[in-house]
């Protein structure tokens, strides 16, 4: 217990260190913004993404046959972790005229031809799985 | 029947037994790692950048800060699926009634739940910066994105202390376990996911596995190929790309004018003005040295030139910290200091030419810093100044 708590301290001495370089080294209009920030990803988190993913996983309880859920919610893990590390590239607001070194790579037509190759081994996966089990039933 | 539909779900409207400590305990060890990685790396980094360093900054290995940055950058990406999973298995504590009645406790669960607002609010927050960064892609227009990253990775690690402080006890024993005890499961988590427990774990380490590969290529050569979604091809003038270009920095007159001279101020007198035929003239010197960005890419170069330790000789300078000034006329980096070690060091060049032709303008033509082990802003483009004490 004495352990846990001094680790608590200790993380909570190095949050308020923190929080003083974040008010000590930037302006109040800069806070503001930092705050709009902050509070922004968890929204787009913990509202937007998560409804959008408790979405696909009722549609996917009702809609698709049972041996198609398995490849179904691999492909959403691994296709959605690509998907949103890949935002910036893809929306490209950094692509800049006088540097053609940056972002220099056809991204959208990338995640097109992942998305379409994600679905069609979901679609390949789950019509082989449906057949076997019907094949040993 | 409509009000009861839009009610808030509770945490038994999840009935999956996938979202359960078991899972977390899991997929957020692994996240810790990361975390604990991405926060001793940028503290690296910044320590690197500072101006000067009451613990010297090593110049070897020379490929040091690119290992560092590189890992910075991909430990950061390989977070960002880790902790999607991790907060989807967990989702259904968000929903928990608070314990109205008993203060005590009411007091304790509005800290704990605090400290995870805080924590979820700053990952977030770090790893989507951090993510923006890598591609130059700045939509905030106040803040500095260099001082608020680094008093939020505090904030985040404190929080992330507090967080296993909180829950050591239940991580031991959840992980001590098999996978599949329901010890610690929700009361309503009482069907089976689509997957097993054990396939989810793995489902999410090979997707932050395929993030890493989609992205690392801008640090390791040889995954260019398959770094599709990386931010750069690697390509560039000499084999290495560009992070601003002379165009952004506004020296395309004053670098290619006839009239370029570096100078060299030796205790604030003048103490040698150099052409760039006066440089070709001196001895010339080829070393192998990475450019490595704070944004993570990083690339091998063949830079030729003359020793900076030759030219401030030459001079009458003696060793010591170089202040040294670039044509560019804004930017926090246009005048930074180069610590006596690495001015020092005989693979610190004034370069002239990369992969055996004179330097690109976007790569610092008519002549650039560099040096090993330095973060690639601090190896300064278009040389105009450099400075000693006497």
């Amino acid at each position: 217990m004495r352990a846990r708590l001094l680790l608590a301290a200790a993380g909570a001495g190095l949050a308020l260190y923190g929080l003083a370089l974040l008010l000590t080294r930037q302006e109040p209009r800069q806070w503001l913004e930092v705050a709009l920030w902050l509070g922004a990803g968890v929204v787009a988190h913990d509202v937007l993404l998560s409804a959008l993913v408790v979405g696909a996983g009722l549609l996917g309880s009702r809609l698709l046959p049972a041996s198609w859920r398995a490849p179904a919610a691999i492909a959403l893990v691994v296709w959605g972790g690509l998907s949103v590390v890949a935002v910036p590239v893809l929306v490209g607001g950094g692509v800049r005229a006088d540097n053609p070194t940056l972002l220099d790579r056809p991204y959208i037509a990338t995640w097109w031809v992942v998305s379409a190759t994600v679905v069609l081994l979901v679609a390949v996966t789950g019509f082989l799985r449906t057949r076997r089990a019907h094949g040993e039933g | 029947m409509v009000t009861s539909r839009l009610r808030l779900p509770t945490p038994d409207s999840f009935t999956s037994r996938l979202r359960s400590p078991a899972v977390a305990a899991r997929v957020g060890l692994w996240l810790g790692l990361c975390f604990a990685t991405c926060f001793v790396t940028g503290l690296v980094s910044h320590y690197a950048q500072q101006p000067t360093h009451p613990i010297p900054f090593p110049t070897s290995p020379s490929w040091g800060y690119r290992l560092t940055q590189g890992l910075h950058v991909t430990t950061g990406v390989a977070a960002i699926p880790l902790l999607l999973v991790k907060l989807w298995s967990v989702l259904p504590r968000l929903f928990e009634a608070p314990p109205l009645g008993d203060p005590r406790r009411l007091l304790l669960t509005a800290l704990e739940r605090g400290s995870i607002a805080v924590l979820v609010a700053a990952s977030v927050f770090q790893l989507a910066t951090g993510l923006l960064n890598a591609a130059q892609w700045y939509p905030w227009t106040t803040f500095s994105f260099r001082t608020t990253h680094y008093a939020l990775a505090w904030i985040a690690i404190g929080a992330l202390l507090v967080h296993v402080a909180v829950k050591l006890p239940l991580i031991r024993d959840v992980l001590a376990r098999d996978i599949d005890d329901t010890a610690h499961d929700r009361p309503g988590a009482r069907e089976a996911g689509a997957l097993s427990r054990r396939a989810l774990v793995r489902t999410t380490f090979a997707a932050a596995g395929v993030a890493v590969l989609a992205t690392a290529g801008g640090t390791v050569p040889w995954l260019r190929r398959v770094s599709v979604f990386a931010t750069r091809t690697g390509e560039g003038p000499g084999g290495v790309p560009i992070n601003k270009s002379a165009t952004a920095a506004g020296v395309e007159e004053s670098a290619t004018s006839p009239d370029w001279r570096l100078e060299v101020v030796v205790g604030g007198t003048v103490a040698a003005v150099l052409s760039l035929d006066d440089l070709r003239a001196m001895p010339q010197h080829t070393v192998d040295l990475p450019i490595a960005c704070v944004e993570g890419w990083s690339a091998q170069g063949t830079w030729s030139g003359v020793r900076l330790v030759d030219l401030l000789r030459s001079a009458g300078a003696r060793a010591g910290d170089v202040v040294v000034t670039s044509l560019q006329r804004a930017g926090a980096f246009r005048r930074t200091t180069l610590p006596a070690n690495f001015a020092a060091d005989a693979r610190t060049l004034v370069a002239l030419d990369l992969a055996g032709e004179p330097l690109a303008l976007d790569h610092g033509f008519p002549c650039r810093l560099i040096a090993p082990d330095r973060p690639g802003v601090l190896q300064t483009k278009w040389l105009a100044r450099l400075e000693v004490d006497g």
